[in-house]
């Protein structure tokens, strides 16, 4: 696989920096109005946590135009004796620069992974431009366990709004727990801790012209990391806000990408998945504190309506896969009201099993299958927030706890129809 | 009288059995390669489908939906079998034209002259067909998909019309490949391409005032969103 080819200017940078201790990556898209909060709270965790360590922060743009990269350049912390006690002794380094290939997360994280490779850094984190809850601590967070711990991989561990991340509760935390084991609360959170090895292994991969280029990137390098082994651990950040993703970003793209990533890993790794039972708690380094959080907007009616809609258009497409009892339970669900609407965890289990096996069994095209998951997947968040209306956090993350014990006990379905 | 009855009878049968007799090794070729052919098409499709079943076709085509699109057609045979059938058929017509042709008659050459020039305006027409069938399947699954995820109500019809709409447009090429009515099939189909298009505008138009109105309004003021952020 060929590396990228970088820029002259950027090139000349690496060449003046030479080596580096530690990077953090941003990726951005017409983030100007939240990106400098991001790059001002990574400076200041590097001057505040690491001092004495050689740090770079780059940022990997897919080509804003609002400006975005000039933020990144402009932005600096203008007194940090309201921040630290002491000044940082090293200046911190930055580089701003497009990314290549397919326009895409994914493509922007390689781009910050071959400049870490150059600079030969020992710890590396990526955090989302669009965050506004980011802190100083973030970047201890996600870098110590590396450079102090031995780890590998931190994910990150957030207090999020019961109804936020419903694909990484309702799918990707699951499925992603029962396939390998190992119970990542948030494996697509975002916001990662990695080492300088790991971050060479993701170059070694050749999916820069896959999903995993766009939103397909969060999924993989988690999976990555565990199904080789490499050591993981977990980091609690407190609140995750942020900005709303792209509005030109449909949710069935995203699906789409995301869950077609983490299909795509499971016949990547399915001599490793099929011999794994059960799954144990990894370390969560980070002092865990309860946070308030924005409210929700939910329009039940109308995720119910949309749900409705998929089962009357799309059984004839389900049919070819799904198990006749869930077809039956389908079609009886569309006619319910809201009072009545309930989709139980052992039917989506096997929604979601099934769904894999068809893309195993290439049974349909793969984007025309992962697209008509998209109501199904409307109808199970309804379903899970008219269960969860009156629920606190604790409760909720009880419920989600239920559905990774049946993902796990029902894997044995997945695992036989995978084989036939 | 004897010389009447010699140019009215014996002459012309003499000629004729002489004739025959010419003819008579070209008929005997025919029919000899018309047997051959008959058994070379039933051993074709005999070592074709079993070839077929083992390099396991029939469970290929089951995973690329092939099976369905035949089903869907009426035909319930199996893929090899069908393929060794109509490969068998093929041989079997190959041998019947060369016997046809073995009988040196001039007006049977004639005529199988122009059946193969236009054998492969048949072919191409046959491959128009089946890619177009193909392409409205995939086609109008993805519009019905999209417009299911999108939440329009008439789903299904925009499926069904993107699916019809291509499969029409193939079938209209595949007609003006076999020189069918040429003008009267791209005039009929441009009218009712033209009158579905316009019938929708009106429709629209007229019985969708409202909706497109308030479509506008919620493009311009900002549709109200679920702020459920899902990964």
């Amino acid at each position: 696989m060929n590396g990228i080819v970088f820029r002259k200017e950027i090139q000349e940078r690496i060449d003046e920096i030479k080596e580096a201790d530690i990077l953090v990556g941003i990726p951005s898209y017409n983030n100007a109005r939240t990106i400098g909060h991001v790059v001002r709270a990574v400076q200041a965790g590097f001057a505040k946590y690491f001092s004495d360590r050689k740090c770079v922060l780059v940022n990997s743009d897919g080509g804003s135009t609002d400006g975005t990269m000039d933020i990144v350049q402009n932005a600096a912390i203008e007194d940090f004796q309201s921040i630290l006690l002491h000044h940082r002794v090293r200046p911190t380094f930055k580089i701003t620069t497009p990314y290549h290939g397919i326009p895409g997360k994914g493509s922007a994280f390689r781009t910050i992974f071959e400049i870490a490779d150059a600079l030969n850094v020992k710890a590396c984190a990526v955090v989302d431009s669009d965050l506004r809850s980011i802190t100083p601590e973030w970047i201890e967070l996600l870098i110590k366990p590396v450079i102090e711990g031995g780890f590998d991989y931190v994910a990150p561990l957030y207090h999020r709004h019961k109804y936020d991340g419903t694909i990484t509760n309702s799918i990707v935390y699951p499925l992603t727990r029962a396939l390998y084991g190992k119970r990542i609360r948030q494996p697509i959170g975002g916001d990662f801790g990695f080492s300088g090895k790991l971050a060479r292994l993701y170059l070694t991969k050749d999916v820069w012209e896959t999903d995993v280029a766009r939103y397909g990137i969060d999924i993989w390098m988690t999976t990555t990391a565990i199904a080789n082994n490499f050591r993981v651990c977990q980091a609690f950040l407190g609140a995750k806000i942020h900005d709303p993703k792209d509005p030109g970003a449909d949710l069935s793209t995203m699906l789409y990408q995301v869950v077609g990533s983490t299909f795509d890993l499971m016949e990547t790794y399915s001599n490793l998945w099929k011999t794994i039972k059960g799954s144990e708690p990894l370390l969560t380094c980070g002092f865990q504190y309860a946070v308030g959080l924005e409210p929700v907007n939910v329009n039940v009616d109308r995720m119910i309506d949309r749900f409705s809609l998929g089962v009357k258009e799309l059984t004839d497409i389900w049919k070819e896969f799904l198990p006749k009892g869930i077809i039956d339970f389908l079609n009886k669900a569309k006619g319910l009201t809201k009072e009545k609407f309930h989709i139980p965890d052992e039917i989506w289990v096997e929604i979601i099993y099934s769904f894999a096996i068809a893309a195993h069994k290439k049974l349909i095209n793969k984007e025309h299958l992962l697209k008509s998951l998209t109501p199904l997947y409307i109808g199970r968040t309804a379903s899970f927030v008219l269960e969860t209306w009156d629920s606190s956090a604790e409760e909720v993350e009880e419920k989600i706890e239920k559905l990774c014990i049946i993902f796990e006990d029902r894997k044995d379905f997945l695992i036989n129809k995978w084989e036939v | 009288m004897r010389n009447i009855f010699e140019r009215l009878i014996s002459e012309p049968l003499e000629g004729f059995l002489n004739r025959f007799i010419l003819f008579l090794p070209n008929l005997i070729s025919a029919i000899l390669l018309l047997i051959i052919g008959l058994f070379m098409g039933w051993l074709t499709r005999k070592i074709l489908s079993r070839l077929l079943m083992i390099l396991k076709i029939d469970e290929f085509s089951e995973r690329h939906g092939i099976n369905n699109i035949l089903i869907k057609g009426g035909i319930k045979e199996k893929p090899s079998s069908l393929a060794g059938r109509f490969t068998g058929w093929l041989v079997f017509f190959i041998f019947l034209i060369i016997s046809l042709s073995s009988l040196n008659v001039p007006a049977i050459e004639r005529l199988l002259e122009r059946f193969f020039l236009y054998l492969p305006n048949l072919f191409v027409a046959i491959i128009i067909l089946l890619i177009g069938y193909l392409l409205s399947d995939f086609s109008g699954r993805a519009a019905l998909i999209a417009s299911v995820n999108a939440g329009l109500k008439a789903s299904g019809l925009i499926g069904r019309s993107v699916k019809l709409t291509i499969f029409l447009l193939a079938a209209t090429m595949a007609l003006e490949q076999l020189g069918i009515g040429r003008e009267t099939i791209i005039i009929a189909f441009a009218i009712v391409f033209g009158g579905i298009v316009l019938a929708l505008s009106i429709a629209f138009g007229l019985g969708g005032r409202d909706i497109a109105k308030e479509y506008l309004e919620k493009k311009l003021k900002g549709e109200e969103k679920d702020e459920i952020e899902h990964l």
